[in-house]
């Protein structure tokens, strides 16, 4: 490796040769020094960098921005070419906040959110740690749980529409059978439960990701610390709240933030299942904003509603962040 | 004296796997004993079953005069020390050594108190508020080991506490857990694979090969009267020279075979024309003038530490020798050495057993 010390040299900023009086004499080939001088220059670094960062900017950035500025525009549909229109201030915000739908609907966003997360971590970490006791088949029958994960919301949508059918589906079939109800439950057209028909397949779909990651970060626990506890005298029920909860305590913050991401997301179950409907009593921000901007052709009112989820979601990521910047292990 | 630990006819299966083989133990109060034997031997299966790690499949285990067999870990009062030291990763030290004492619920001030205590005693007391991660190998080893501490349990288990560490604190260490065991009066288990180890910290040291206890007793006991090949092998370092020989016609000489035919005097007498192995320890065989030896023998490498010396010949039965007088010997030199009868240790050719 004669190229080697000087490749090293320059990387740092330090001129190739050091000593005036003993140049270093360059036998590489044309083409290999002009590689080097490419690979080994400040520019490099700068352009891998901004690849990516470029394509964040242009593909996520640039709508992001647009959309907080249409959310402080008035914006019809003869506008909607130009960049600068008509600036209104607050005036979307105040408008939004004076309908009388906005509070049920965040309301309903944050139950489904809530419900949603819930549901899947409980779900999702009861299983985990059922596959942990790892019997026979474990991983097996681990894996075919991400099935449900790996299916289009649309598709789900369409399976759960048949399960809680009113008339013929099975979860009223299972629930009347078991005596917990008398009369069929009409899930997606009754107002009361709406909302939770939407929840119910949200959960089923997403239990499987969060088993996984739960999984991994069961697995990540060194036995040996359950060993040590059992034998400080700690007994299965100590063993999980004061080792394996505590232990996990990264895992679960990135799962929950992961899952306030991915609930906020959540759009093809509302249009599979319910539309919002019936009344807006199971509509949420998310299906709200396209069907203001898409439906209704009030792009400014879409705006300003994806601008309010904006706020969210970065409140959500920065614990992600957090939470996998603190990492206990070892 | 009463016996802590009392293991009999306790036998491990894994499958069919046989893992411990018909064990026969007593440990009495207050002793240190070290289960010592190759990597599989069943050593650590052997003290994991006294803490319950691992169940035992026939025979039966008593600590302290009770029957422990189905007693799970947490109820059988002993601590042990972890070869990884399984430190509670998300828990300061103070936090480590107080676990055992939250968890049975003692006063908060109480168990604060005792770790102050313990850690005064092996010099953590300064970092009682750091974690695991920031703490250097040593010092782990001592939170490992102040955690075993602060309950005062029935006995401690070492599970090759020192093989993470490098050779100069490993040598410090384990006059540190011989004078703590002393300090404490604890019954110590200690379980390595470093023979020396296990004759320098242990009063009674026990032999394990392939789940089964090849011999048991005082260090020097194993050193002087090894049971068999195995454990005369095992046991001193270098390891002893086997070398076949057999039995003179008088019965009281033996015609050693290393290349050449040697004869050495026996201090016993054996049946004459019995085929046997002798076992020479590279000490015992000393240097003597040309001509006064038994052994006349050819160098081949020559290795120095500097205390010692040790010369390995290349005959066709490689032989060691040690020699702690500077003698300038190269390969290919001839040496002449002998040793006394008293010091020739002879076991059956094919059993392997001490005659």
């Amino acid at each position: 490796m004669a190229d080697a010390p000087s490749s090293i040299s320059s990387r740092k900023g330090v001129p190739a040769a050091q000593a005036p009086g003993n140049p270093v004499r360059d036998v590489r080939g044309p083409i290999k020094r002009l590689y080097s001088s490419v690979r080994d220059g400040r520019g490099f670094d700068i352009v891998l960098v901004a690849f990516p960062l470029g394509f964040l900017f242009l593909m996520a950035g640039l709508p992001l921005l647009y959309n907080v500025l249409m959310s402080f525009q008035e914006v019809d549909m003869f506008s909607l070419g130009t960049l600068m229109r008509p600036f209104v201030g607050l005036k979307n915000y105040r408008d939004l906040f004076a309908q009388p739908e906005t509070l049920p609907i965040l309301a309903n966003t944050a139950i489904f959110v809530a419900g949603s997360i819930a549901g899947q971590f409980l779900i999702g970490f009861g299983l985990a740690l059922f596959f942990w006791v790892n019997f026979p088949g474990a991983s097996w029958l681990r894996g075919l749980f991400l099935v449900s994960w790996v299916m289009p919301g649309l598709v789900v949508g369409a399976i759960w529409n048949w399960i809680l059918s009113g008339d013929f589906g099975v979860l009223n079939f299972v629930l009347r059978e078991g005596g917990v109800i008398s009369g069929n439950i009409f899930w997606r057209s009754d107002p009361n439960y709406s909302l939770y028909a939407v929840i119910l397949a949200n959960i089923w779909l997403g239990t499987a990701f969060n088993m996984i990651l739960l999984s991994v970060g069961l697995s990540a626990i060194p036995a040996d610390l359950y060993e040590a506890a059992e034998l400080d005298g700690a007994n299965a029920w100590q063993r999980f709240w004061t080792i394996t909860l505590p232990m996990m305590r990264s895992t679960i913050g990135a799962i929950i933030a992961l899952g306030l991401i991915f609930t906020l997301q959540q759009f093809d179950l509302f249009a599979a299942i319910t539309s919002g409907g019936p009344n807006n009593s199971s509509n949420v921000t998310q299906y709200w904003a396209w069907e203001q901007s898409f439906r209704q052709y009030d792009f400014a009112k879409g705006a300003t509603i994806s601008v309010l989820m904006i706020i969210f979601v970065m409140i959500a990521s920065v614990v992600y962040v957090r939470s996998t910047r603190h990492e206990v292990r070892g | 004296m009463t016996k802590q630990i009392e293991l009999s006819g306790v036998n491990k299966y894994y499958g069919a796997y046989h893992a411990l083989k018909n064990i026969n133990l007593s440990i009495e109060k207050g002793t240190f004993v070290a289960l010592v034997g190759p990597s599989g031997c069943g050593k650590s299966t052997l003290l994991r079953s006294l803490a319950g790690l691992e169940s035992i499949s026939t025979g039966d285990l008593k600590i302290a005069g009770e029957l422990m067999n189905k007693v799970p870990p947490r109820k059988r009062d002993i601590a042990m020390v972890f070869q990884s030291y399984a430190l509670y990763p998300h828990m300061t030290v103070e936090q480590n050594l107080t676990y055992s004492l939250r968890i049975r619920g003692v006063a908060k001030a109480e168990a604060k108190k005792a770790a102050e205590e313990v850690a005064a005693t092996t010099g953590l007391s300064h970092l009682l508020g750091r974690y695991p991660r920031e703490l250097s190998g040593g010092q782990r080893q001592r939170v490992a080991m102040s955690r075993a501490i602060i309950r005062h349990p029935k006995a401690f288990l070492f599970d090759e506490p020192l093989s993470n560490l490098d050779a100069a604190l490993r040598v410090h260490m384990r006059k540190e857990i011989r004078t703590l065991h002393d300090r404490l009066h604890a019954t110590s288990v200690y379980v390595t694979h470093d023979q020396i180890e296990a004759m320098t910290m242990a009063d009674h040291v026990v032999v394990m090969k392939d789940g089964v206890i090849e011999q048991q007793g005082a260090p020097l006991e194993l050193y002087d009267r090894p049971a068999n090949k195995f454990v005369a092998g095992f046991i001193g370092s270098p390891a002893m020279n086997f070398v076949p020989a057999t039995v003179g016609e008088d019965g009281r000489s033996l015609a050693v075979d290393i290349g050449e035919k040697q004869t050495i005097a026996l201090d016993r007498q054996l049946q004459p024309g019995r085929k046997v192995t002798a076992g020479l320890r590279p000490e015992h065989l000393h240097f003597v003038e040309p001509g006064q030896g038994v052994f006349r023998l050819p160098v081949g490498i020559v290795e120095t530490t500097g205390s010692a010396t040790y010369i390995t010949t290349s005959t066709a039965t490689e032989v060691t020798v040690v020699d702690t007088t500077r003698r300038p010997v190269g390969a290919g030199d001839v040496i002449d050495v002998s040793i006394r009868p008293a010091d020739v240790h002879i076991f059956d050719a094919e059993t392997g057993l001490r005659v």
